[in-house]
């Protein structure tokens, strides 16, 4: 078998208003390991769908071989031997490791599922991927580094030439990584192109033989891992960038608010200690899984703590609920807007009094004339575009979504504001909105924790960044003193 | 320029969904027109009188019904609700008279005790269906058989006739204003209505219900008490079930553990009918109203035009299917 190239020409695809890949050259060869890597919005995941065949580049080309490829959907990839392995298992928890390996394609005889040769063909594959799984095994009985290997074998039993591993490692216990690596180094054996996504740079001289670094939609380079160091590339990945000021008008006043003092949840966070001033706008700093948005989630009561103390102005609090916590005076705009935050099918003018519903009505009897004067104060407030107060949540723009749930507590009038992800997923202008409005509320006196992904948002809006490591507080920095890359290495250490 | 034809469009747009939102009600007024020429004996007072009083026995529960299902729940076990108050009431006139005690307070004493038991069984199935996440179809078919056998077992199997005091009888048989009168079911159904609607419209337990059907998750997070929600809706449904109860065995002047058998899938198609989603979160107790009316007039009509009973099945299972199916394109359009 000759060696496998796949190579991609002068890739650029444009969304409106955002070039998220321009002009990406680059080959990845057979029997190696090419991990891909960037910041979110780098355009990783752009150039994997369209590898996958799951969106078309705007221009450019893409070989395997020589063969040009064009794909119009994610079955035609898989007709040519690329197939994806995503984040998001695809696996069925209720049926056999055989069936889930196979489905759809159980192999028969005379039109009856053949079961031995079935499971003898699972079996071959598990064992070309030297794990030691029963292919009788009902996957939802396995732990979560088997499911994620059973998944590679389902990639492997297509016969395929690519295969795109979209950060496998997430979800699996520090102990287990290494068994999903050997099942990795068996792929390769197998002298297959692997496309390795990741955002865990430690991993990557155990695994992967280059590295490929996107910046904001451009090819940075490719290097082989022996070249480089992990320092080098997280330059790579964040380059020279300028954090942009915060308003020189926002003061943190001396009196705390809000003191956690020992807050611990088993399994997501354990023992944390920190004391939030009026008017401070504190950022929770971490990688995904590093327990922010568990730990925002119990100080607001969505979740229960299991020890420790949360005190809002002298008050303490040992179990904790949202109602509870809205007469505190705390409010949570919760990572997933669309599931957790809004209810799209109502009208933008019930979203935005849903959490004050109290104080719009009196008794059991709402009042009209306050609901719609409250709903309109946010829409002028915040600069909600929006045609028809009556218009469901579901027809605005996610940025316009976003600010309907901020609007929705700041009718509850907050002494606190918890804001997880408040940018995800909008646009630049409607981030910056955003931004505008918590330092807005903090110099109304309004304390706020942001937790943010984005490094550079949070070093743009906070006074003090506090940095989680699998559950605990592991360290603080200041703004000022610090720039993006050494604050991503922060985060990063020891993981 | 194009601002304007922004605007209009958008206002284009409104008066569609306006006249998706109203469909039935045109549909009514149509079947009304069109029975007014078929049907000679369609438009009388007389006519009208008999649709309110066979109707409203269901009727008054699909109010309830409106309100649980809008919470994103639902309960099939109303029906054995309806015989099992009709059986504990014709009970205490029963024994509690040959006890001694005066017909008029023992009739009453049956009827807060089917009231409080109605509330029971709602706390029952929300506390359960919060509690245990299982979801309330499973909760309230084991309640349908429970509460049927209890029911069986409490009047040994059979009909409990003549125990009730005049005014009990009145309640589902009588009128007011003479034979000719109006049926007092249809005063019931009517007080029924202005009180779910109410709570629907304008209090904060209808708000909270119709924000627990909508997304659960994002309602608790704004801090509604989603059990409580669900709890209120299941026992307004329960409460309504009673009080179709007592007109049902006032009606036939006896208690009978099998009346009522089958009425969830009625009640629920009246609701459906009316434009409420199946999957919580939106539909109006008006529409039920509506979609009330609209099924007896529908079966009536069918009556009075002499066609067999079995092909009224058929045609109301098409009528249903069209109202289903107009109200997911309902909610694809708005969203």
């Amino acid at each position: 078998m000759s060696v496998l190239t796949m190579k991609l020409l002068h890739i650029t695809k444009d969304y409106p208003g955002v070039r998220a890949l321009d002009d990406v050259s680059v080959s990845f060869g057979g029997g190696r390991v090419h991990a891909l890597v960037g910041k979110n919005g780098s355009g990783k995941s752009t150039l994997v769908k369209i590898l996958a065949g799951a969106i078309k580049p705007t221009s450019g080309d893409f070989y395997l071989n020589d063969e040009e490829l064009h794909f119009n959907s994610t079955s035609d990839a898989y007709k040519k031997g690329i197939v994806s392995v995503y984040q998001e298992m695809s696996l069925i928890p209720g049926l056999s490791v055989a069936e889930n390996i196979l489905m759809g394609r159980l192999p028969k005889k005379n039109n009856i599922i053949d079961w031995p040769k079935a499971y003898q063909r699972a079996e071959d594959l598990l064992q070309l991927m030297k794990v030691d799984i029963d292919p009788h095994e009902q996957v939802s009985r396995l732990s979560m580094w088997q499911m994620q290997v059973v998944e590679i074998t389902k990639a492997l039993s297509f016969d395929p030439k690519v295969i795109l591993l979209d950060e496998p490692t997430s979800a699996l216990a520090q102990s287990k990584v290494e068994n999903l690596f050997n099942a990795v180094r068996s792929l390769r054996e197998q002298g297959v192109v692997i496309i390795y996504i990741t955002h865990k740079l430690q991993e990557l001289p155990l695994i992967a033989d280059t590295v490929t670094v996107l910046r904001d939609g451009k090819l940075i380079g490719t290097q082989n891992l022996d070249d480089v160091s992990q320092k080098d590339i997280v330059q790579m990945m964040f380059g020279e960038v300028k954090t942009k000021a915060r308003p020189s008008d926002l003061v943190v006043q001396d009196e705390p608010v809000l003191e956690v003092k020992g807050l611990t949840r088993e399994g997501w966070y354990k023992d944390i200690n920190f004391t939030l001033k009026r008017g401070e706008v504190l950022g929770i700093a971490g990688m995904l899984g590093s327990g922010r948005t568990e730990l925002l989630r119990g100080i607001f009561g969505a979740d229960p703590i299991d020890g420790g103390e949360i005190v809002i102005e002298g008050k303490t609090f040992t179990a904790t609920n949202p109602i509870k916590m809205i007469d505190a005076g705390v409010g949570l705009t919760p990572e997933n807007r669309q599931l957790e935050g809004l209810i799209l099918m109502h009208s933008v003018k019930d979203n935005l009094c849903y959490a004050s519903m109290k104080d719009t009505s009196t008794g059991l009897l709402e009042n009209q004339k306050m609901r719609t004067s409250f709903a309109k104060e946010q829409i002028k407030n915040l600069d909600i575009i929006v045609n028809d107060i009556n218009a469901s949540c579901g027809s605005l723009s996610g940025g316009n979504q976003q600010k309907v749930v901020v609007g929705n507590w700041l009718n509850t009038r907050p002494k606190i504001m918890l804001y997880d992800e408040p940018s995800r997923g909008i646009d630049v202008n409607a981030k910056q909105q955003i931004f505008e409005i918590i330092w807005q509320q903090a110099r109304l006196g309004v304390s706020a924790i942001f937790v943010s992904t984005e490094l550079e948002e949070l070093l743009e809006v906070c006074h003090r960044i506090l940095i989680m490591r699998r559950g605990e507080i592991v360290d603080e920095v200041n703004p000022s003193e610090i720039d993006v890359a050494d604050l991503y290495e922060i985060c990063m250490r020891g993981e | 320029m194009e601002t304007t034809s922004n605007k209009s469009g958008f206002n284009k747009r409104k008066t569609y969904i306006f006249i998706l939102d109203h469909v039935i009600e045109v549909c009514l007024i149509l079947m009304v027109i069109g029975l007014a020429f078929g049907a000679n004996r369609f438009l009388t007072w007389a006519n009208w009188m008999n649709i309110l009083r066979a109707n409203s026995l269901k009727g008054v529960i699909a109010f309830g019904m409106t309100m649980v299902i809008i919470a994103g729940q639902i309960d099939l076990s109303i029906g054995s609700t309806v015989g099992l108050s009709g059986v504990i009431v014709a009970l205490f006139c029963r024994d509690l008279t040959a006890a001694g005690m005066d017909l008029t307070l023992a009739c009453i004493l049956g009827m807060v005790v089917s009231l409080l038991m109605a509330v029971l069984v709602g706390w029952l199935h929300g506390v359960f269906q919060q509690k245990t996440g299982l979801p309330a179809f499973i909760i309230t078919l084991t309640s349908l058989y429970a509460l049927l056998g209890l029911a069986g077992r409490l009047s040994e199997g059979f009909p409990i006739p003549n125990q009730f005091p005049d005014w009990y009888n009145q309640l589902g048989g009588g009128r007011i204003g003479g034979t000719m009168g109006i049926p007092i079911p249809a005063i019931f159904l009517l007080v029924c209505f202005l009180i779910v609607w109410f709570i629907m419209k304008f209090t904060t337990i209808g708000r909270a219900t119709y924000a627990v059907g909508g997304n659960p998750e994002s309602a608790r997070l704004s801090g509604i008490n989603v059990g409580k929600t669900k709890i209120i809706a299941f026992i307004i449904v329960q409460v309504l079930a009673v009080i179709s109860g007592f007109m049902t065995s006032g009606q036939v002047m006896a208690g009978t553990f099998t009346f009522g058998k089958g009425w969830e899938l009625d009640v629920i198609s009246a609701v459906v009918v009316g434009g409420t989603s199946f999957t919580g979160g939106a539909g109006t107790v008006w529409g039920t109203l509506i979609g009330v009316i609209f099924m007896g007039v529908l079966s009536n009509g069918m009556t009075l035009l002499n066609i067999d009973v079995h092909s009224q099945y058929i045609v109301k299972a098409a009528v249903m299917f069209l109202a289903v199916l107009l109200s997911s394109y309902r909610s694809k359009i708005k969203a």
